[in-house]
């Protein structure tokens, strides 16, 4: 993918004055094939048999005198019996979506994510915070280094502002004003 | 009807700070219906964390701002590329696209804001008449009639929502087994902590809504955000001609009545009432083969229409204490927070509360009518601002905003989490909106079905024997039977719809 590619409807769309050019948007999601349906319907399943089997030990009490896990218990024997209609008709499901390989950049986001709280403690919120952003802009959004540097410490600094000097929240950070 | 605190609650409004949120609001709600990707329960939802430290009345007129102000926003995109940015503008963009490509995007998108003007306005006008009645009525409601009713919106939004109905009742079921963890709300127990600190005050409602509708939709949109877009269409000013707005009068006026009933049913009022006021135009119309040729009454009726459902689903929420779709679900958490539980006695604990937003709308549908008509262009440009930008930014402000309620690293690991199960679920085809309506209603769900059954002597026959409570028992079997027809009725209608959409 290069960057020509990647123009948003700035860079061709013209609000004034240039003739309308119509296009459609490219590349339909392809809808997930029956292995998606059925995981569909298997996780519900799951859910409602782990959340029966804890709810069981928390006590169900009586009708008349609720214990702790009644309530959890007829919730979890809803999603099991909706998990068993959703694999029942997973034949005919056409809701799903595939996972495309941009699910990678999803898990890879996530786990950017993640590790950016991990590190926030650590060492402040600044610099997790201008990496966090120079990965996404850069790796993820195809920016010009120039713009990637620019949002990313403009976007650190309002944060700061925001956040710590008008907000008041407490985020760990290095540098004091 | 006692005209005093309807009054005072226009003091509230006026107060300058209250202004300033109203615009803001209703700004950001034109700004995040123009850009595609993040909708109005994202927003609110990752902007709960700032309005902590605002007091309840201005919260809540700044996040109401960025609902009903969305619904504007959404139809700019829908004349103008095609691509509704909200599910409500589907149909606009039938008739809508086709006259912009005519050259009169102007006057589509000059008609649709005056349309959603009265729309709004007019349904503010019977809100105020109507809700004071439902909350007086729904003083009289015990713990049975809250279960039944609680009930009643967690099936409607499972079942007026977008995804199959099985599937949303799965999603629903999820969320209120996870409302459970924490600590018993009767006997103190603790459930579903896994012995964890953490998790002993349960999940608090902002980071699931943060979590599911927030960063998983960010997450959603990374996976396929190469998507091109279409071009602009240029347009002159948003003013329509006068034989324009005298053929689409009535339409305007039809579609408010339709928008406003249709609005205060539980789930997804704003599209469906978008979709039968466009039904309703071309049966009324004297030459239907106009429609889908860019007749101006396919954008007037359903533009009134959504927002006039929009003001109206208020009324479940701000009367009843049952939100009405998922935006309202966030909107039931914000007013959580400030302290100020939503339910009948909303309107005489809190009348500055009730009023004070009641008659902001007034102002916010001025603020965005004078958005819309001279200042439309500005927000056409904002169309170029790329999705690559704004992702980082959005979640930037969601991590720091998750941490800021607590000060605590847990609760930020907890929505990227969360985030991930949103991804999952819209991949999958389940909605995330039943699932965090159910969550946030959980507790209420599960505590008055308790006190029911011990009052009741563990009998379950008293939910009938009550007799409000039988009226709800039955409307809930009623729903039970109608929704499916209702769903089939629309389903219909929406794929004619899409056809003629993508089918030019």
């Amino acid at each position: 993918m290069t960057a020509e590619e990647s123009a948003t409807p700035g860079e061709r769309a013209v609000v004034d004055g240039t003739p309308p050019v119509t296009e459609l948007p490219e590349g339909e999601i392809p809808s997930g094939g029956p292995g998606h349906a059925v995981l569909a319907g298997v996780v519900p399943v799951l859910l409602g048999l782990v959340t029966m089997w804890l709810a069981r030990d928390l006590g169900l009490g009586t009708l008349t005198d609720p214990g702790p896990g009644l309530w959890p218990m007829i919730v979890a024997v809803l999603v099991l019996l909706t998990g068993v209609g959703i694999l029942l008709r997973a034949r005919q499901a056409r809701d799903t979506e595939a996972f495309t390989r941009g699910a990678v950049v999803v898990v890879i986001a996530a786990a950017s994510l993640a590790l950016y709280a991990f590190l926030f403690e650590l060492v402040g919120f600044e610099i997790p915070t201008v990496l966090l952003l120079v990965l996404w802009l850069k790796f993820f959004g195809n920016e010009s280094w120039r713009t990637t540097a620019v949002v990313s410490v403009v976007a650190t600094a309002a944060a700061y502002a925001l956040f710590i000097t008008a907000l008041g929240v407490p985020l760990p950070h290095l540098i004091a004003i | 009807m006692d005209l005093a605190p309807v009054l005072s609650g226009f003091a509230v409004v006026f107060e300058p700070q209250n202004l300033l949120y109203c615009l803001i609001g209703v700004t950001l709600g034109m700004l995040v219906g123009v850009l595609p990707g993040l909708g109005p329960a994202a927003t609110i939802a990752i902007l709960l964390p700032i309005t902590y430290g605002i007091e309840p009345a201005a919260a809540v007129i700044l996040l109401a701002g960025i609902f009903y102000g969305a619904q504007y926003g959404g139809t700019i995109t829908s004349v103008l590329l095609r691509l509704p940015g909200e599910a409500s503008s589907v149909v606009t963009a039938i008739d809508g696209y086709q006259m912009a490509r005519q050259g009169k995007a102007g006057s589509a998108l000059g008609i649709a804001a005056i349309g959603s003007f009265i729309g709004g306005t007019a349904s503010i006008i019977l809100l105020t008449l109507v809700a004071p009645f439902v909350a007086n009525f729904a003083l009289e409601f015990g713990p049975a009639e809250y279960s039944v009713l609680a009930l009643i919106g967690i099936f409607l939004v499972a079942t007026l929502g977008n995804g199959t109905l099985i599937k949303s009742v799965a999603a629903g079921g999820v969320g209120l087994i996870l409302a459970t963890v924490g600590l018993d709300p009767i006997v103190g127990t603790a459930r579903f902590t896994f012995g964890s600190d953490q998790l002993a005050d349960g999940i608090d409602f902002v980071i699931v809504a943060m979590g599911l509708f927030g960063v998983g939709e960010i997450l959603y949109n990374l996976e396929h955000r190469l998507r091109p877009q279409p071009a602009v269409l240029s347009f002159g000013r948003a003013i329509p001609t006068r034989l324009e707005w005298l053929r689409s009068r009535l339409a305007i006026l039809r579609g408010s009545v339709v928008g406003f009933v249709l609005g205060v049913l539980p789930g997804g009022g704003a599209t469906m009432s978008s979709l039968v006021a466009y039904a309703v135009e071309k049966r009324s119309a004297k030459d239907p083969s106009r429609f889908g040729k860019g007749a101006i009454e396919g954008v007037a009726g359903p533009e009134s229409a959504n927002n006039a459902a929009a003001t109206s689903s208020f009324i479940p929420l701000l009367t009843l204490g049952i939100p009405a779709n998922a935006t309202m679900a966030v909107l039931f958490g914000a007013l959580l927070l400030q302290g100020i539980p939503p339910g009948p006695q909303l309107i005489v604990d809190h009348p500055d509360v009730f009023w004070g937003v009641v008659n902001s709308m007034y102002v916010g549908n001025i603020l965005l009518l004078l958005l819309s008509i001279p200042l439309i262009g500005v927000f056409v440009r904002l169309l170029r601002v790329r999705a690559a930008i704004l992702a980082p930014l959005t979640v930037l402000i969601t991590m720091i905003g998750v941490y800021s309620i607590r000060n605590n690293v847990f609760d930020m690991f907890l929505v990227v989490a969360l985030g991930l199960v949103g991804y999952g679920m819209k991949k999958l085809g389940f909605e995330p909106g039943p699932f965090v309506l159910a969550f946030v209603l959980g507790e209420l769900l599960e505590s008055s079905f308790r006190r029911s059954m011990r009052l009741f002597g563990g009998d379950l026959t008293g939910f009938v024997e009550r007799p409000v409570s039988a009226v709800l028992v039955a409307v809930f079997v009623l729903t039970v039977v109608i929704v499916p027809v209702l769903r089939a009725v629309r389903g219909r209608q929406a794929a004619r719809a899409e056809r003629e959409v993508v089918g030019v």
